[in-house]
């Protein structure tokens, strides 16, 4: 990560327990390395009575306890931390790399016919342009820690779905809007599940339970549908 | 003699405790006791830790044995408590003979009942936590033949004469209804609402019966949101009360998603979401608006009650020895695996 100049950022009330803070500049970037900068800083603070950060995209939701610290408290930690990212300078997070393995479409991938006729393009050249981008994972969001990412260079956004399903299975690749994500545990849905893989991504015997983790890179590599059981059992691992 | 209990009946419940605090930065929910005060008042009164393990009764009636002498407390919903056919009292310490039945029955008005164990009850952690989650499959349901195992073994404290009550800690105990006054904070997102926010305060709401530990949902008079864009996906607080759909409002509780894209129009108070967590499905919900300073105040004078009750159970279970050496047994390790 380069030297941080912290975005510009709005504090919200969100409720007596959290605070929403949102990073206001105009480079998305910018407002993504503000947020998790900020997320690092207050988790490794060590200040009493914070639960934690949830940092997405411009946001991080700061959870605490309001018997040990009061909101306003927080709010100074949160102005202090700002600060501090200017000095934080280099971090020494290297992303780590993971290679994905996806059978698209049929079983696998239910909407990946709706996607392309949606977009007006082959299935052929959904499966290319999901495949050709390296994806870098910009949170861990719900359910179960997913990795959520900019999407492929599709013509439009694409639609969630009008009825969601009541459950995906644990590994399937998703679009929706401009996101791409992967689920790692079984779960209801509304994005359109394209592919999936076989690998195994949630592990709850390993701290973290997912391997990746915010600034992480991606990327999925098509395989044939016949080879799925191949990998079954595997685990998602970074590249050494 | 062994430390363990045995689930005769489960009914609904699960071993869970506070929730999982660190959850929510790996994209899990916090999870954990829904009615919060419930639970610590009852680890309190069983001697324990607020965060130690206990038992969760949602709804269905529930039956237990123990195979040694423990001290229970169940606190919660108002129900019929029985040990071993002798009618108890709820939000009270209470002796379990080894071999005697503990039974809950008719849990009413509220919904959620806590059963704390002396000593605790041994269960695997994730992140810290025992609480389930359902979503990456994790957690102890309890099950017909389920046992549990506790480090502690408590000698049967009774009144000797005239069989009278033992412990009078006279802890006040949430009142519970069919009428639902629940106070939020305006949520962050309050201005996409315009005044049409208004009306969660104007209007009555109904439980439907597809509300869970992830949220309830409510029927009634919406809000409606008058911007349209596409929201990014941002960190949701437990309480959050959004319009998702034309046809009833959701009130995110503790088994919530992390992340969502709908915008926030108020959020439930710690103390309001012990309220919800008694909800019934056909109960009436109100809205009363608050701050966050006044609902922190709030918060804070329920845990004074709950300091003030551990004071209390500390002095009555010191003059009895309970807790320490010479009255209760640590059982050895070996006889508890």
């Amino acid at each position: 990560m380069p030297v941080l100049t912290a975005a510009p950022t709005e504090i919200y009330e969100s409720g007596d327990s959290a605070l929403r803070v949102v990073a206001i500049s105009e480079a998305s970037e910018q407002n993504w390395l503000t947020v998790h900068g900020l997320a690092d800083w207050l988790e490794s603070c060590g200040a009493e009575g914070l639960h934690g950060a949830v940092p997405t995209y411009d946001s991080v939701l700061v959870e605490f306890d309001p018997i040990l610290v009061s909101a306003r408290q927080v709010r100074a930690f949160v102005k202090l931390g700002l600060l501090e990212l200017a000095h934080a300078g280099e971090t020494a997070n290297v992303p780590r790399e993971f290679d994905v393995p996806v059978a698209y479409g049929g079983e696998y991938g239910p909407d990946l016919e709706r996607v392309a006729q949606y977009q007006g393009i082959a299935t052929d050249e959904v499966i290319r342009l999901h495949t050709e981008k390296t994806y870098t994972v910009r949170c861990l969001g719900a359910p179960a820690g997913s990795p959520m990412m900019d999407g492929p260079a599709f013509p439009k956004p694409v639609p969630r779905l009008k009825d969601p399903r009541l459950s995906v299975p644990a590994g399937a690749v998703a679009v929706a809007g401009r996101q791409a994500v992967i689920a790692p545990a079984s779960a209801p849905g509304g994005w359109c599940v394209i592919g999936q893989t076989p690998l195994s991504v949630l592990n709850i015997r390993r701290e973290p339970l997912v391997p990746y983790k915010p600034g992480d890179i991606l990327r999925f590599r098509q395989i044939r549908s016949e080879d799925f059981g191949d990998f079954v059992g595997m685990e998602l691992e970074p590249l050494p | 003699m062994s430390g363990e209990i045995l689930i005769q009946q489960p009914g609904n419940s699960v071993v869970t405790d506070l929730g999982r605090t660190r959850g929510p930065r790996f994209g899990l929910p916090v999870n954990g006791a829904l009615d919060q005060y419930s639970a610590r008042a009852a680890n309190i009164l069983a001697g324990n830790l607020d965060n130690d393990p206990l038992v969760e009764i949602t709804a269905l009636d529930f039956r237990m044995t123990a195979t040694t002498d423990i001290l229970i407390a169940v606190t919660g919903a108002p129900l019929t408590l029985a040990v071993g056919g002798r009618p108890s009292s709820q939000w009270e310490p209470v002796s379990v003979r080894a071999g005697e039945t503990v039974s809950i029955r008719g849990i009413h008005r509220g919904l959620r009942a806590y059963l704390a164990v002396h000593g605790s009850i041994e269960a695997e952690t994730l992140l810290g936590s025992v609480a389930p989650d359902t979503v990456v499959g994790f957690g102890l349901q309890l099950k017909e033949g389920t046992s549990l195992l506790t480090r502690r073994s408590v000698g049967p404290v009774r009144q000797p004469y005239f069989d009278l009550p033992l412990f009078r800690l006279g802890l006040e105990r949430p009142s519970m209804d069919s009428d639902l006054l629940v106070d939020v904070t305006d949520g962050p997102d309050v201005a996409e609402f315009g005044e049409s926010g208004e009306l969660l305060f104007t209007s009555e709401y109904a439980v439907s019966g597809r509300s869970n530990h992830i949220g309830l949902r409510l029927g009634g008079e919406l809000p409606e949101r008058t911007s349209n864009g596409e929201v990014l996906s941002r960190g949701v607080p437990v309480g959050a009360v959004e319009v998702p759909s034309r046809e009833e409002l959701l009130v995110l509780h503790r088994g919530r998603g992390v992340t969502a894209g709908y915008p926030v129009l108020a959020v439930v108070t710690s103390t309001g979401l012990d309220v919800l967590a008694q909800a019934r499905p056909g109960d009436k919900v109100r809205f009363r608006k608050t701050t966050v300073a006044e609902a922190t105040a709030a918060h804070r004078r329920s845990r004074t009650q709950l300091e003030t009750l551990r004071e209390s159970v500390n002095t009555v279970f010191g003059l009895l020895g309970i807790g320490c050496r010479p009255q209760w047994q640590d059982l050895p390790v070996a006889a508890c695996s």
